[in-house]
């Protein structure tokens, strides 16, 4: 009879978990600006002020912040947004996987397609950039131009693909924007201040160009 | 009148070569493994040199392998500690406290002011310094009790941006101002003094080390550590084996550097 109350215990001991568990969303954000242990501590601190958080994990290298949070509490992908920014830091891309297996994204990297009449075309560009913080903060930065579609870059050819709609913007327009952010692209070579803005792990060599000079 | 000739040339070489014997620089000399130790605090007790291991909440001591020989645990992300009288000076980031370890135990050190994620701590007879990194401010007390507050969160002379480290001198308190990318020194009265290293292109100047003569600075990011003296002329730039330093001490003689993403220390010896 011992034995029989002590299986039991035991399987409701593991049955309370794995519901704890699955009563947990889990939200992964992509967090610029995270580049050292003080930074990284420093997101982890400011998350405290969420009780109930667990599974908190940070990769300063890819600037990848993980954690899991009681569904029953429903946080918002925006209240995560600002306590990532009141952290110090810019939320550049993520999104949670709700309990019951519903998707929300941060920022929608697919922008809808907004008429009929819209007349898409692919483009590409060379952008300057090292990493996955890079690519993050790239391809965001083309997403947020109106009329794109989709945006793809390679940290590895440097490439950018664009899909977007030439009735609404143009490949030199994402290209100004994303050098707005601090990355040269092509045609277009950020301000300095923007390049030093960046987090070191993303600072790229720069190469001098007499005609992005002009 | 030759002979004068000669006695003045040789006094002046005899003078140049001493002065050349000052400026004697680092050297590289080795690197010390750390096994499951991401460094970000050194200081060194009669004990031997102990580092704190900010990602598994913890201080070390360890030997001149590298290998732990004595650890205090369940500390809130340790950073840049100081030691004074074999008891360590331990901010802890992660819930805003100061600690004071002893033989292993820890106590809490009262302050009336609230800190948001204290970087760096330094210990001086009475006198105390606290880098508060949210806060973009240093604490001074010369008593230890009662403290004065200066800075806040800009670019500008006297102004912070994250500072991570701190170091009592005689006269003066030296600032880590690390995403300032630059080193502030001010008087005990929390007056700017002047800044160092602005011009070095720094990318995170996360730690730094005070001598008589010199400031070493790790450059977080650019995976170097600077060495300039008091007037913030760069005398060298150390490279060899310096991956993501956090911070720099002198022991018994020797430069060692906290590296904290391979988890190891490097040596560097005067040559």
């Amino acid at each position: 009879m011992k034995n029989l109350i002590a299986i039991l215990m035991i399987t409701f001991a593991g049955l309370s978990t794995i519901q704890a568990q699955q009563g947990m969303d889990k939200f992964q954000v992509q967090v610029d600006g995270l580049g050292c242990p003080f930074c990284a501590y420093g997101l982890e601190k400011k998350f405290k002020e969420f009780k109930g958080i667990k599974d908190v994990a940070i990769d300063i290298e890819t600037g990848d912040f993980t954690f899991s949070y009681p569904a029953e509490k429903a946080l918002s992908l925006e209240a995560v947004e600002k306590q990532v920014e009141k952290a110090g830091y810019t939320p550049i891309a993520g999104g949670v996987t709700r309990s019951d297996g519903t998707i929300e994204a941060l920022h929608g990297k697919k922008n809808p397609v907004v008429a009929n009449n819209t007349k898409t075309v692919k483009g590409k560009t060379m952008v300057s950039g090292n990493c996955s913080m890079c690519q993050a903060r790239i391809e965001k930065a083309a997403m947020d131009q109106v009329g794109v579609q989709d945006a793809t870059w390679d940290k590895n050819t440097k490439i950018l693909e664009v899909q977007y709609d030439e009735t609404m913007t143009s490949i030199q327009a994402v290209e100004e924007a994303i050098a707005r952010v601090g990355h040269d692209t092509e045609h277009h070579k950020a301000h300095e201040e923007a390049y030093e803005n960046l987090p070191g792990c993303c600072q790229y060599e720069r190469i001098e160009s007499k005609k992005q000079n002009k | 009148m030759h002979r004068v000739i000669y006695l003045v040339a040789f006094t002046l070489l005899f003078v140049a070569c001493k002065e050349e014997e000052k400026e004697t620089s680092w050297t590289f000399s080795e690197t010390i493994g750390l096994k499951a130790i991401n460094p970000i605090g050194l200081t060194s007790t009669d004990e031997g040199i102990w580092l704190s291991d900010g990602d598994r909440n913890r201080l070390v001591l360890v030997d001149g392998d590298g290998k732990v020989v004595s650890a205090v645990d369940s500390l809130d992300r340790p950073m840049h500690i100081a030691s004074q009288d074999n008891k360590i000076y331990v901010p802890t980031y992660g819930n805003d406290q100061l600690l004071k370890i002893e033989n292993g135990l820890a106590e809490q050190i009262a302050i009336a002011d609230s800190l948001d994620a204290p970087a760096g701590i330094d210990i001086r007879g009475d006198e105390l310094a606290i880098a508060d990194f949210y806060n973009h401010r240093i604490l001074y007390s010369d008593n230890g009790k009662d403290f004065i507050s200066f800075g806040q969160q800009g670019k500008k002379d006297g102004q912070f941006y994250y500072p991570t480290d701190v170091q009592i001198t005689d006269d003066e308190i030296w600032v880590a101002d690390a995403y300032n990318n630059r080193v502030q020194i001010f008087d005990k009265s929390g007056n700017f003094k002047k800044i160092i290293g602005s011009d070095a292109k720094m990318n995170a100047a996360t730690g730094i080390f005070v001598t008589e003569t010199e400031v070493m600075v790790t450059d977080f990011e650019s995976e170097r550590v600077l060495v300039f003296d008091h007037d913030g002329n760069l005398k060298q730039e150390l490279r060899q084996g310096v991956t993501k330093p956090t911070d720099v001490i002198i022991y018994m003689g020797d430069l060692y550097i906290a590296n904290y993403r391979n988890g190891s220390m490097v040596v560097y010896k005067r040559g």
